[in-house]
């Protein structure tokens, strides 16, 4: 599992990529924290941080595709796949290699972003319980997010296929409690609660207010799980399906 | 000991591979020969333990390879078809990667790299990127992570195509020096290459085996017969009588007339080839025919191997065949009485 772990990791940090990726959140980053800084409370000049974060997470949808679309369609596209198989380890050990290299990716961009409340420490006052919460909150949708991706890169060969795919299934994630909101889904109070109930974003709002629920960490914690395991499937089962 | 129990493989109702069973035995050189799409590949993959099989059985030296799929790939190494190589990787750095993989304690690791490096004539580009590499050296870079940490069976699918001459001979001795401690299955549909570095060959076609023998055995199982050609200036009736009263000639099989009395009798003898040779020589230079050509011409393993293709049945080949095809018809009847049942 390290081995896999290793060399995922120095596929981004040895080449370009996971710093060309760091840079574009930041980029990302500095252009919400700007427009934040628009909505600031002028009396008190607290910052939490909440917004940033929230308004930040549509990026993902773009970003975290990014990271997670190689992650094995590329094995498949060299055929590295069959390295993979035929040696001493397990599937499980593959898919769980691969995904902590990429929450160290993510880990990694988190840990620069800490950049702007470190700064913003020293203009204003920052809400240090809001922001500790948000940054947990924004991790576990983050992790979330990159379980699925990597799943959506088992179904493919193609990575670009993969980010595309990746991202329509990020975006429902991100909208689908609006959707529920809308006047047809409550005409069906079950539909609406079913749908409701995989709502990421009322979840992390709590985060962002500062509260840690275990239900909000439960939630994350199993889509997680769901998708890893999904993950570990897919990949058992095109070993039946090739051909 | 590898066995190889009724493996079968269908990608949806397209057989692949057909109730092959085989066992290789250690130290020894295992040739796996058949046309393109014959089923080799798929065959060795599920060895190799990366295709599931659809009905069947492998054992690398006692670990059934679908029900211990770890212990049994510890003791191998495998170089499928296409190379599994990053091409984002340098050649060093790859093969430091599988070494991890295969699990090779971190102290021996950097020497254990540094031997299958020097085995496959790849230290030069250990810094290179191998997508920089020519076909011939990828090759080679993935022939050195099959090697990695020695293990004791390996599984070669084509490893000298993409390989010029000289590499071509340097594989093939490498291939043959393994043998002193590893036991191979080896993929070619180059039958020089087979007979130059096996001990047994295994001849599959269309996901049947055509033959499972040692390369003498199958050249013999021909019918030991030689072809003799006779090219001849004279008569061809007195010819023909000559050469067919001859005590060895089974027959003549062909005769092609080459226009101004000039013949080419082409006849299967059997016993020993020089002798009846002189015999016919004798005789027809005797009743004043010219001989412009005679030679005699063995069966290579190339005709046994066309011969099996296309008939698949010839003597002793043809038992074990029918020996195959009665299993394969016992187990789909077996198939058939169960699905009854339910």
């Amino acid at each position: 599992m390290f081995s896999i772990y290793k060399k995922d990791l120095q596929g981004y940090f040895f080449t370009p990529f996971a710093y060309i990726v760091t840079g574009l959140f930041l980029f990302m980053f500095t252009f919400v924290f700007n427009g934040s800084l628009g909505t600031l409370d002028q009396a008190t000049f607290y910052f939490s941080f909440a917004n940033t974060f929230y308004n930040v997470i549509i990026m993902f949808i773009f970003l975290i595709p990014i990271i997670t679309m190689r992650t094995f369609a590329d094995e498949r596209k060299f055929g590295t796949e069959v390295l993979l198989m035929t040696s001493p380890i397990n599937v499980v050990q593959i898919v769980l290699g691969k995904y902590l290299a990429n929450i160290t990716l993510f880990l990694f961009m988190l840990a620069c972003s800490l950049f702007f409340p470190i700064y913003a420490s020293f203009k204003g006052e920052v809400v240090m319980s809001q922001l500790i919460c948000a940054y947990l909150g924004f991790f576990l949708w983050g992790a979330m997010y990159i379980a699925i991706g990597q799943l959506v890169s088992s179904f493919v060969e193609n990575s670009i296929l993969a980010a595309i795919l990746g991202e329509i299934v990020m975006f429902v994630f991100l909208f689908i409690d609006d959707f529920t909101m809308t006047d047809f889904i409550a005409q069906y109070p079950g539909l609406q609660s079913a749908l409701y109930s995989f709502a990421a974003q009322p979840r992390f709002a709590y985060f962002s207010q500062g509260f840690i629920r275990l239900s909000d960490i439960v939630f994350f914690l199993s889509a997680i799980i769901v998708c890893l395991v999904w993950n570990y499937i897919s990949i058992e089962k095109r070993r039946w399906n090739r051909g | 000991m590898i066995t190889i129990e009724n493996l079968t493989k269908y990608y949806g109702n397209n057989r692949a591979v057909n109730n092959i069973s085989f066992t290789i035995n250690d130290n020894e050189i295992l040739g796996f020969l058949g046309p393109n799409g014959a089923g080799k590949s798929t065959t060795m993959n599920m060895i190799a333990g990366y295709l599931p099989m659809t009905a069947g059985k492998v054992t690398i030296f006692g670990s059934d390879v679908s029900k211990e799929p770890v212990k049994a790939k510890k003791n191998l190494g495998y170089l499928p078809e296409i190379p599994p190589v990053y091409p984002d990787m340098r050649v060093r750095e790859y093969l430091s990667f599988c070494a991890g993989l295969k699990r090779i304690p971190i102290t021996k690791k950097s020497k254990e790299i540094a031997r299958v490096m020097e085995l496959l004539k790849i230290t030069d580009v250990k810094d290179k990127l191998i997508k920089n590499l020519s076909k011939g050296y990828k090759q080679r870079v993935g022939f050195a992570q099959a090697l990695l940490g020695n293990p004791k069976f390996l599984i070669l699918d084509e490893p000298t195509v993409g390989l010029d001459p000289k590499q071509v001979a340097e594989v093939r001795s490498l291939i043959k020096d393994l043998k002193k401690e590893h036991t191979v299955i080896f993929s070619s549909h180059i039958l020089s290459e087979v007979s130059a570095v096996c001990d047994r060959v295994v001849i599959i076609n269309k996901g049947d085996i055509k033959a499972i023998d040692t390369i003498e055995n199958l050249e013999k199982q021909t019918g030991g017969s030689l072809t003799l050609h006779i090219r001849i200036k004279g008569s061809r009736t007195t010819a023909a009588e000559l050469i067919s009263k001859n005590e060895g000639v089974k027959e003549i099989a062909k005769t092609n007339a080459e226009g101004d009395d000039t013949y080419e009798f082409i006849a299967e003898i059997e016993g020993d080839g020089d002798v009846v040779k002189n015999n016919i020589m004798r005789d027809l230079l005797n009743n004043n025919i010219q001989i412009s050509d005679i030679f005699t011409e063995k069966p290579d393993l190339e005709s046994v191997f066309v011969k099996l293709i296309n008939s698949g049945t010839s003597g002793g080949m043809k038992e074990l065949f029918n020996e195959y095809r009665d299993d394969m018809v016992a187990a789909q009847a077996e198939e058939l009485k169960k699905e009854g049942n339910e």
